[in-house]
């Protein structure tokens, strides 16, 4: 009876259980990976600005609130004075213009919660990838369509790669103007991006 | 020896007890050195088995050492503080939402000529020392991070010395003062407000002034005229004040003989590179004196071989061993006190016997010459006589166009006789007629000074403001100024932390640091330069001109940040401006001088305020150096030498960790002040190096370690100030001697040279750590190992004229197909660079060992302190060294530097150990490490030919000072373009990685190919001579092609053929010999 019962154990629930957990283990690695990689993230901003009004509807350029994308490393958060080149007589009464001009004139910087982000040891340049022609949207995906943005790219070393790699195939959209051809494989060395 | 570490070659060294001489490289020999003998120290020298035993391990033992873990519980304030945070940070967290990435903050107005992400650049002045150096300042988002020198300014010329570099450390100090302190009854320091400070300030000052007390305001030298003017406006409101300033290091010796030869006190600027022959006299001028930067850059720029120039030649005739002394021609070494008998002999040698000089037929100096014969001389102090002869024919060869220069220390008399000398041999052409120093306000002379004291003494001055300066521990002991300014009944200390004369006051108020300052200050006749603030101040600080105007006003409600910065404004728009003769209108030529730094005065203005201050057209006088009397023989006992640190200056830079750490060029010793002595004076006093041994000079005592130095004169000591500080930050407090205390007011000879010094061995011992003997790259089996080795590769400028392919005659050079083929030091193909690829040429002639290169590369890659200990253990964390080699004998070494750094092997040895692959190379060339991916095997570092990886054995910005660079406000000052390295990771030299990214930026920014020359590596733009080259190697139009193919090209260990990418230019030393068996003498 007692052989009997270690036998079973051994050779019948071991590894159901053993199955079991790597299943689960398995299953969830995989169905979180959007989520540990901040797929789908959308946090609360303090002020509820519309990127599709703006960037769909009304079709303004990407770089007139993000200026400093082909100059610089970082494409950069507007300051609230480029929202009141407008706003200064658009839609004032709107409770978030109200908002934002209060932020404006009493000084104040705007906290916005950050979405998109690379870990500190990785040096992404935005400069170098808007200025060879790819568009925004090939990592954050369709901006101009967001009512909220969203993360909606996965943006580990793996997606970096793999467009690194394989530029003719991951590259959707190119920046009017810009030769798809031009665009060659990215540096894979770790250099590149590691300093 | 601990059995723990494995040891391959333990056994070969025990059978071998004598080292096997080297296998002869060529089968003839006849081109081969026979003499050459490199050491590093006397353990190499006289084969210390330890030393080979060290070369031959793995690592140091120190270096494995395990941490003790006793010291970790024993929690000081700071790091249960940070461990408090810390656990409230992981608590808090835990709490929070585990997708929040935090806020992204930008501006409410963003300033228009700042891109997030890109540096800005300031042009301002150092105040770093009185020099007043142009400096340009690199901010990214906000805070400087970043200085280098100006390359608009006309002295500075770009380039900055260690001080400069490392002056960003202070601003972020975390021990600087945050708040106006009142100590009440000097003892129990209170934070007070700037208001109520101000006011009993005034209080106090208005009833000095009422009862006619003086003030006394003490500064260091004043170089600005604003300030002067300001000064000018305090002692209007507050008639009794008076202004006192001082330096540790000045030249007065120099310039008070210029006044009595000349008729002026400004001794002239040099043209240093219009001498073919220098003879240094005790004059450490590439190392300490005068304006270092300018100097060592005019001076290399007689060393260009590969330009096809003629070569200068240094003669040094010292008792001291200086940076300039090793790296002369011909040094011959003589007790400081004889020197001036060797000029006199020099004199009559020259004027008296081949009568080069009209001063040949004055009766008077003939006679005094008379008494003196250089033959004898020689053969007394038992110098070369062929080196004398050479440096007689030298300089009767070069008349009008050779200098000789007199250490700043020597006394008067001497400076008077080498004025003589410079004089008969017409060198006076080399006087810079158009150019000249300006000294906005004279230092204080001695008599003032003493006279302060006796005012404090007996009561007739009641408040003293130490106006950023540290007199207590400056001014000479015999002075008496400690005791005699406790007297004062208020003393104020304007200073940035707290010091020895702050902690004697009553009141001390934080000032500004340079970069949160305004200001201008005039230096020379041509040119004025401006300094401008690039950080709001980061404590409750205020400039301290801010707080004078305040209390000039009388209203402490009347301050205002903005004072001083309109009243330099007010000032020049008065007088500056128009006299300098730019733009007529103010507002366009203010804001071009602010960007510039610099404003220059035309010609015209400069000759007519050179008539303002140097009225007679300057003629010798003879009668000056027939009347001049010296007493510098002495009897018996030690000449002592007080020299100035080429890194820490005098001292108020004391806790800033990154020169404290940076290596004495020639001794190589970090963190400590010691007593150089010569082999046989140590052998005499029956001391060896790390023993104590106490010096009495007549004004005081200390006990001090000695360092036996090689090349040192026998019976001179040699003691750098601006050690021993007593109040100051931690980092600076338990390093060195404070050797101020050998200094007497009233000195016979000068305040930094005493002879008839007493020195005996006194108890104890004291341990100096100099890294001189760390990371060898040498096999220790073979003797004459670094020649072989090809380390260090050297020749004859004779040799060079002679055969210029002298040294590819005797090195093996290969070529890029020969290693395509021999495929040898790499299990991988080679890879093809066509490309660009990046490669560093550094020319030996011009490398002067100055360790800024070192400075400029630590705040550039977020290079952290490590302090003394973990450095004697073989950790520091330097990813470029300086090694200097001796060669010759203990008594006469001759030094050979060489600057040691991640060499990026085209087949990195490294590269093919790294089991996680966290090293790896990519198509430009560069060798690079992947910080998250290393697992810390150290595999690479052993396997390095070069040793120059440094691995992170704790994460030293916690381990050192208990955590200190942890704290906040470092954290602004780390170049945000590096990453800031961790425990257990390897890190080294990435050919300055960062900024070849920014050109890479720019390059597809502007739809370009990359240029190589746009690339400036840190410790490149640092060089003040300009030794060291770097870009892209395929570009043939580039300089860095035509250096990497020069004749003198070498690589460093070519033999083990891994390729590397920095190419070396061999040291020629401009010797009358084409053998090199000159090593000994």
């Amino acid at each position: 009876m007692k052989n009997f019962l270690i036998d079973y154990n051994l050779k019948v629930r071991l590894p159901i259980l053993l199955f079991v957990v790597l299943a689960v283990f398995a299953i969830t690695y995989y169905v979180s990976y959007a989520e540990r990689v901040g797929v789908g993230y959308q946090p609360v901003q303090p002020i509820a600005y519309s990127h599709k009004l703006h960037a769909g509807d009304l079709k303004i350029d990407c770089r007139y609130c993000h200026s400093d994308v082909e100059k610089s490393r970082h494409a950069n958060i507007p300051s609230p004075k480029v929202c009141m080149n407008c706003h200064s007589i658009a839609r004032k009464d709107r409770p978030e213009i109200i908002k934002l001009t209060d932020y404006y004139t009493r000084g104040i910087p705007i906290e916005w919660k950050r979405i998109h982000r690379v870990p500190d040891f990785a040096y992404f340049n935005h400069s170098v990838h808007v200025n060879k022609g790819i568009d925004c949207s090939n990592c954050h995906g369709d901006i101009a369509a967001m009512e909220v943005v969203e993360q909606v790219k996965d943006f580990s070393m793996r997606a970096c790669l793999d467009c690194h790699r394989n530029p003719d195939q991951t590259i959707k959209n190119i920046t009017p103007g810009k030769d798809k051809k031009l665009i060659n494989n990215g540096p894979t060395n770790c250099s590149a991006c590691h300093r | 020896m601990d059995k723990k570490y494995i040891d391959i070659s333990e056994n070969i060294i025990e059978e071998n007890k004598e080292l096997i001489p080297a296998p002869s490289a060529s089968s003839d020999g006849s081109d081969e050195p026979k003499d050459i003998n490199y050491w590093r120290s006397f353990r190499e020298l006289y084969n210390d088995p330890s030393f080979r035993k060290e070369k031959s391990m793995e690592f140091h033992p120190g270096e494995l050492d395990k941490p003790d873990l006793n010291t970790f519980s024993k929690f000081s304030r700071r790091k249960f503080l940070a461990l408090l945070s810390a656990s409230a940070a992981v608590a808090a967290s835990g709490c929070s939402n585990y997708r929040d990435k935090g806020e992204l903050i930008p501006y409410n107005k963003k300033p228009e000529s700042v891109t997030v992400g890109n540096p800005t650049y300031y042009a301002s002045t150092c105040t770093g020392c009185s020099s007043a150096c142009g400096i340009l300042i690199k901010t990214l988002d906000g805070r400087p991070v970043k200085v280098d020198g100006n390359p608009d300014h006309p002295v500075s010329k770009g380039k900055i010395c260690a001080i400069g570099q490392a002056s960003v450390m202070s601003l972020y100090d975390p021990e600087r003062l945050k708040n106006p302190v009142e100590r009440v009854n000097r003892v129990s320091p209170n934070n007070m407000d700037w208001k109520t400070a101000d006011e009993k300030i005034i209080a106090e000052l208005k009833s000095a002034a009422a009862s006619g007390k003086e003030i006394s305001v003490i500064t260091h030298t004043v170089n600005s005229p604003s300030l002067k003017k300001l000064f000018d406006e305090f002692a209007k409101a507050y008639p009794t004040a008076k202004v006192y300033s001082y330096e540790l290091f000045e030249d007065t010796p120099r310039n008070s003989a210029w006044e009595k030869c000349y008729g002026s006190k400004n001794y002239p600027l040099i043209s240093w590179d219009k001498a073919n022959i220098i003879l240094s006299l005790e004059s450490d001028f590439l190392g300490n004196e005068g304006n270092k930067v300018e100097t060592s850059r005019l001076y290399t720029s007689g060393r260009d071989a590969i330009n096809g120039k003629e070569f200068n030649r240094l003669y040094s005739v010292e008792g001291n061993a200086s940076v300039t002394g090793m790296n002369s021609d011909y040094r011959l070494i003589l007790k400081t006190d004889a020197i001036e008998e060797f000029v006199m002999c020099l004199l009559n040698e020259l004027a008296g016997k081949e009568k080069i000089s009209s001063y040949s037929s004055d009766a008077g100096i003939m006679s005094k010459l008379q008494s003196f014969n250089l033959k004898s001389f020689a053969e007394k102090y038992n110098l070369s006589e062929e080196v004398i002869n050479h440096l007689v024919s030298d300089l009767k060869k070069n008349q009008g166009a050779s200098y000789v220069s007199a250490g700043s220390m020597l006394p008067e008399s001497t400076h008077i006789a080498v004025n003589m000398l410079n004089e008969v041999l017409g060198n006076s052409a080399l006087y810079k007629k158009e150019v000249s120093n300006v000294k906005v306000m004279p230092l204080s002379t001695r008599e003032e000074l003493e006279n302060l004291v006796s005012d404090l003494n007996s009561g007739k001055t009641t408040v003293v403001i130490h106006y950023d300066s540290n007199p207590v521990y400056h001014l000479p002991p015999d002075l008496g100024y400690a005791d005699a300014v406790k007297k004062a009944k208020t003393i104020v200390s304007l200073s940035e932390s707290d010091n020895e004369s702050s902690n004697a006051g009553n009141y001390v108020l934080p000032v500004n640091s340079m970069f949160e300052s305004w200001g201008d200050y005039q230096t020379r006749n041509n040119f004025f330069s401006l300094q401008q603030p690039v950080i709001a101040p980061i404590y409750n600080n205020r400039q301290k001109e801010d707080i004078l105007m305040t209390w000039i006003s009388g209203n402490p409600d009347s301050y205002n940040s903005d004072s001083y910065h309109k009243f330099v404004m007010d000032n020049w728009k008065a007088n500056i401006l128009s006299s300098a003769g730019t733009d007529s209108d103010f507002n366009r030529a203010w804001y071009a001088g602010l960007n510039d730094g610099v404003v220059m005065v035309s010609k015209k203005e400069a000759a007519a305020q050179e008539g303002e201050n140097v009225p007679a057209p300057e003629v010798f006088n003879p009668a000056s150096f027939v009347s001049n009397t010296s007493s510098m023989r002495s009897k018996d006992g030690f000449s002592l030498l007080l020299i100035k640190s080429g890194a820490l200056g005098d001292g108020r830079h004391a806790n800033n960790g990154w020169l404290q750490e940076l290596p004495k060029p020639v001794s190589r010793i970090v963190w400590d002040n010691y007593a150089a002595i010569s082999v046989q004076s140590a052998k005499a006093l029956g001391v060896d190096s790390n023993d104590n041994i106490s010096i009495t000079t007549q004004s005081g005592k200390m006990d001090i370690p000695v360092f036996v130095q090689p090349g040192m004169a026998d019976g001179v000591l040699a003691i750098e100030l601006g050690y021993g500080r007593t109040v100051c930050g931690t980092v600076g407090l338990d390093a060195g001697f404070n050797a101020n205390v050998l200094m007497t007011k009233n000195p016979a000879l000068s305040r930094w040279f005493y002879n008839d010094v007493k020195a005996e061995k006194s108890s104890g011992k004291y341990e100096l750590v100099s890294v001189q003997d760390q990371y060898p790259m040498d096999e220790p089996l073979y003797k004459d190992i670094q020649y072989r080795r090809e380390i260090i590769q050297e020749g004859t400028y004779l040799q060079f004229k002679e055969n210029p392919d002298f040294l590819h005659d005797r090195h093996t050079k290969y070529s890029e197909e020969e290693t395509f083929k021999l495929k040898v030091g790499s299990i991988n193909e080679q890879y093809k660079h066509t490309g660009t690829k990046w490669g560093m040429v550094i020319d030996l002639n011009k490398c002067i060992g100055c360790n800024e290169c070192v400075a400029a590369c630590s705040v550039e890659n977020n290079i952290p302190v490590v302090g003394k200990e973990q450095a004697k253990k073989h950790r520091s964390m330097q990813w470029i060294r300086i090694d200097r080699y001796y060669s010759g004998t203990p008594e006469t070494p001759k030094a050979s530097f060489q600057p040691m750094l991640c060499q990026h092997c085209d087949f990195a040895p490294c590269e093919n150990v790294c089991p996680v692959a966290a090293t790896t190379h990519s198509a430009d060339g560069i060798n690079g490490m992947a910080y998250n991916r290393c697992v810390g095997t150290r595999y690479c570092s052993n396997n390095c030919p070069y040793k120059v990886r440094r691995f992170n054995y704790f994460n030293f910005r916690d381990h050192f000072k208990d955590g200190i660079q942890l704290e906040e406000s470092f954290t602004l000052m780390q170049n945000p373009e590096v990453t800031v390295r961790s425990r257990g990771v390897m890190e080294k030299c990435t050919f300055c990685l960062q900024r070849i990214m920014d050109e890479r930026q720019m390059a597809i920014q502007e739809n370009r190919q990359v240029k190589g020359s746009n690339v400036k590596t840190a410790c490149q733009e640092a060089c003040n001579t300009n030794a060291i080259s770097f870009g892209d190697q395929n570009d043939k139009e580039s300089d860095i092609f035509k250096l990497n193919n020069s004749k003198l090209a070498y690589h460093v260990l070519e033999e083990i053929k891994v390729k590397p990418n920095v190419t070396y230019l061999a040291k020629l030393r401009n010797v009358y010999e084409i053998e090199k068996e000159e090593a000994h003498h």
